[in-house]
């Protein structure tokens, strides 16, 4: 597989990337109840030849503030892996990615519920692992508050290994079916894990996946993160507003593959973006200055408060600056970012709410086909990326937009695919099909 | 009468497989029976779940190969009236996942999702409290608490939102559930009916399966099982009790004779399903499960060969049963609380206001 081609995920959520996007005239405001809405949603990506759809995952309502939560639509979705299910049996060549939690999942029921819908779809999904990092999840599933970062990435330590066993204990062939077998026992090898957080025996309940396993997902951006990235993901996605901040995380991950005994080709690197894209410039900037008007000030508040780590925005005026900040440790470089930004421009905290609130911290761009494409380019060919998560402001127009009028300059400069290279997830990013484990 | 059927690769012989190839463990051959069984206008189908005794050395060709709740999501998108019952045991989900996945399928399935709760024997304090914290967390939203106005960017109501904050000797749960109510209010929640299980169904279940081999034992089963609602304050009305049947059909007696004993000369060590064995024509079927109405609501179908059985049930048998008025003509209701004719599960806090 060449580098030539970019690898895209649309990654899709209920309304929209944006955060008032399911108020948008065009937006699906009942998108978290509508199975057929994401369906559509997933054939349009698949006719766009996207690698894969992706959704994140919360066991939690994401907004403690009740009144905060009820002006946000992400407040309830489908729970992910039963809509993958839905998405596998009606479309047949992109990948479907969805998020599950290493804390509050076990290693056997995960992995088995994967292998089913990696069935379901002829080979084509991926599993974003991640820790669980919010507090709000904690308490939906034990008392004693969230556990520490590195107890958490232990687990998903084991966890991975354990899962990985469950998927090698039925190697392809095992069911014979012929009148006299039912299975073939030499090719069946039975878990036996034993470790610290788990025990794990028996067999898979289903045939040996198409592609080997399910594509392995990451968006690790601690230490340890990274160091579980290097081992076990096939694929990353991360945020990274500047070229540079995206450079160094390039970098730094495929750097520690090696260590792990895996070559930096077979991670594919897939910032996130939210392209904002018009006809014209102006077009583009009427687009998102349209979402913009749409942010309540409670949310867009409530957001930017997170984002500098404090805990109440709220008893300032709207219309005055940011408050002086206490210089503490958690400040870090975005949030850095966000209070030079301020100062400099003389922004009220509206107005930086609105900047920061509406692409939640992601890398945005605004404006025409080419100019989008340079930017993507740039950081393609920058050893920044291998391609990229497109987070579409609000669905289905913003992901219309893209497959009309940003993949056409991606073929055009030859970035991009025209046809699907193979029937499984692994097939088309050009990972090869991993062996079982002997 | 209500009836459903429990979906295997093979049929619930144990012979079976020995008559059919690999392809019957597909997606697509689970799928059409499914299809062939919402032809026949039946309640739903049922999907066990065989994780309690996970395969340690071996397959088994009574299992599907397919974990039980994203096959049902799978399925709702395909066919679009008959109700999905999936099996999940307590044992093996968080109840904030399990309560998730379940309000999720009902979405999906626009109100035909069923749970068939799977109860550790071992943990039964555990598994009160267990159904206790599923049904609190499918109460977390109203109604109508959803009221998408764009124009004001009010999504949801706050005041009909509520948080569980469930705190118990098992389970910590602070809610509310992150996925909407359904178009049923709830899942189904059905029990198969063991020495182990009667109590807890007799409190939480709306479906019941039995499993008798004799009507004295079914009946038996049936009057013990309307004492404990009592003592828990439902009524015998509130829950259908369905028996399994496993139907051996022929054009003539004789030849529903030569598939069940085909049948079990093909099963290796003489093992032989388990259920109520009924062998003969279309309409001698229908008389024995005419007879069993005088005791039970209905009847889950383990077709013995599939998609021989429940081809030969759909086609011959439901035909029968309608004629002599026993079962619908068609479709009444939109969700499986609909067909099973169970109510609406009011919101407690409606019930409240009303109260105060």
């Amino acid at each position: 597989m060449s580098k030539a081609h970019m690898k895209l995920g649309a990654f899709l959520m209920a309304g929209g990337h944006h955060i008032a996007a399911w108020r948008h005239p065009d937006a699906v405001a009942e998108a978290g109840v509508d199975v057929d809405h994401f369906i559509d949603l997933t054939q349009m990506a698949e006719a766009g030849k996207f690698d894969m759809v992706f959704f994140e995952d919360a066991a939690a309502i994401r907004e403690r503030n009740v009144n905060t939560a009820s002006q946000a639509a992400r407040s309830t979705m489908f729970e992910p892996l039963s809509l993958l299910a839905a998405l596998a049996v009606n479309t047949s060549r992109i990948g479907l990615v969805a998020t599950a939690s290493t804390t509050y999942n076990e290693p056997y029921g995960l992995a088995r519920t994967l292998a089913s819908i990696d069935q379901l779809s002829g080979g084509r999904v991926g599993w974003n692992l991640v820790t669980s990092a919010s507090e709000l999840e904690a308490e939906n599933f034990v008392s004693s508050g969230l556990r520490p970062h590195a107890q958490r990435y232990e687990r998903a330590e084991e966890f991975e290994k354990a899962a990985r066993a469950v998927w090698d204990s039925v190697d392809a062939g095992a069911y014979v079916v012929d009148g006299k077998t039912y299975a073939d026992r030499a090719k069946l090898c039975p878990v036996d894990h034993h470790g610290a957080h788990f025990t794990v025996q028996g067999l898979l309940d289903s045939p040996r996946s198409p592609q080997g396993r399910p594509l392995m997902v990451q968006a690790g951006a601690s230490d340890a993160g990274k160091n579980l990235a290097a081992r076990t993901a096939d694929v990353v996605f991360v945020a990274a507003q500047t070229l540079q901040e995206a450079q160094t995380y390039y970098a730094d991950l495929k750097s520690r593959m090696p260590a792990f005994g895996r070559v930096p080709d077979d991670l594919k690197i897939l910032p996130g973006v939210s392209p904002i894209v018009g006809r014209t410039e102006s077009e583009a900037r009427a687009k998102y200055d349209a979402l913009q008007e749409l942010i309540p000030d409670e949310v867009g508040v409530a957001l930017l408060a997170s984002y500098l780590s404090i805990k109440d925005l709220s008893q300032y005026p709207l219309e005055g600056p940011l408050p002086q900040m206490p210089d503490t440790d958690g400040i870090q470089s975005r949030q850095q970012l966000i209070i030079d930004l301020a100062r400099r421009e003389n922004l009220t905290i509206r107005q930086v709410a609105r900047q920061f609130a509406g692409a939640r911290g992601h890398w945005q761009l605004i404006g025409t086909p080419a100019q989008i494409v340079d930017e993507l380019e740039e950081r393609f060919h920058g050893k920044a990326a291998d391609g990229f998560n497109v987070m579409g402001a609000y669905f289905p127009g913003a992901l219309e937009d893209f497959i009309e009028l940003v993949i056409p300059e991606l073929r055009r400069r030859g970035l991009f695919r025209d046809e699907y290279e193979g029937r499984t997830l692994r097939e088309n990013l050009g990972i090869s099909i991993p062996a079982r484990a002997a | 009468m209500h009836i459903g059927v429990s979906i295997t690769p093979f049929g619930h012989h144990p012979g079976a497989w020995r008559e059919k190839t690999e392809d019957a463990i597909h997606f697509n051959a689970l799928a059409a029976q499914v299809k062939k069984a919402e032809e026949g206008g039946l309640d739903f189908v049922f999907f066990t779940d065989q994780l309690g005794e996970r395969p340690l050395n071996d397959l088994s060709p009574q299992a599907v190969p397919f974990e039980p709740t994203t096959l049902v999501a799978a399925l709702a998108t395909l066919v679009r009236k008959i109700g999905l019952i999936a099996a999940a045991a307590t044992s093996q989900h968080e109840p904030y996942n399990l309560a998730r996945r379940f309000a999720s399928l009902d979405i999906i399935s626009k109100g035909k999702a069923g749970w068939n709760v799977v109860v550790s024997p071992e943990a039964a304090a555990r598994d009160l409290e267990y159904i206790d914290v599923i049904n609190g967390l499918w109460d977390s939203w109203e109604d109508d608490a959803f009221a998408y106005d764009k124009a004001s960017g009010r999504f949801f109501l706050p005041e009909k939102m509520h948080v569980l904050d469930h705190r118990g000797e098992y389970f910590s749960v602070r809610g509310p559930l992150n996925v909407n109510r359904s178009p049923q209010g709830k899942p189904v929640v059905s029990h198969v009916l063991t020495a182990d299980t009667l109590e807890i169904a007799a409190r939480s279940a709306e479906l019941v399966f039995i499993d008798p081999s004799t009507a004295d034992e079914a009946e038996t089963l049936v009057l013990d099982l309307a004492q404990r609602l009592q003592r828990h304050g439902r009524s015998r009305s509130d829950v259908r009790v369905l028996a399994n049947v496993i139907p051996f059909i022929g054009t003539t007696k004789a030849d529903a004779k030569e598939l069940h004993e085909r049948l079990d000369a093909l099963s290796f060590d003489g093992e032989k399903p388990s259920g109520l064995e009924i062998t003969g024509t279309p309409a001698e079927i229908a008389d024995v499960l005419e007879e069993w109405s005088r005791i039970v609501d209905g009847f889950t179908v383990l077709p013995p060969l599939v998609p021989e059985s429940t081809d030969a049930f759909v086609d011959h048998v439901i035909p029968e049963l309608r004629r002599r008025g026993l079962f619908r003509s068609a479709y009444e209701g939109g969700t499986l609380r609909e067909h099973l004719g169970l109510s609406y599960p009011e919101h407690p806090a409606i019930a409240e206001r009303r109260i105060s």
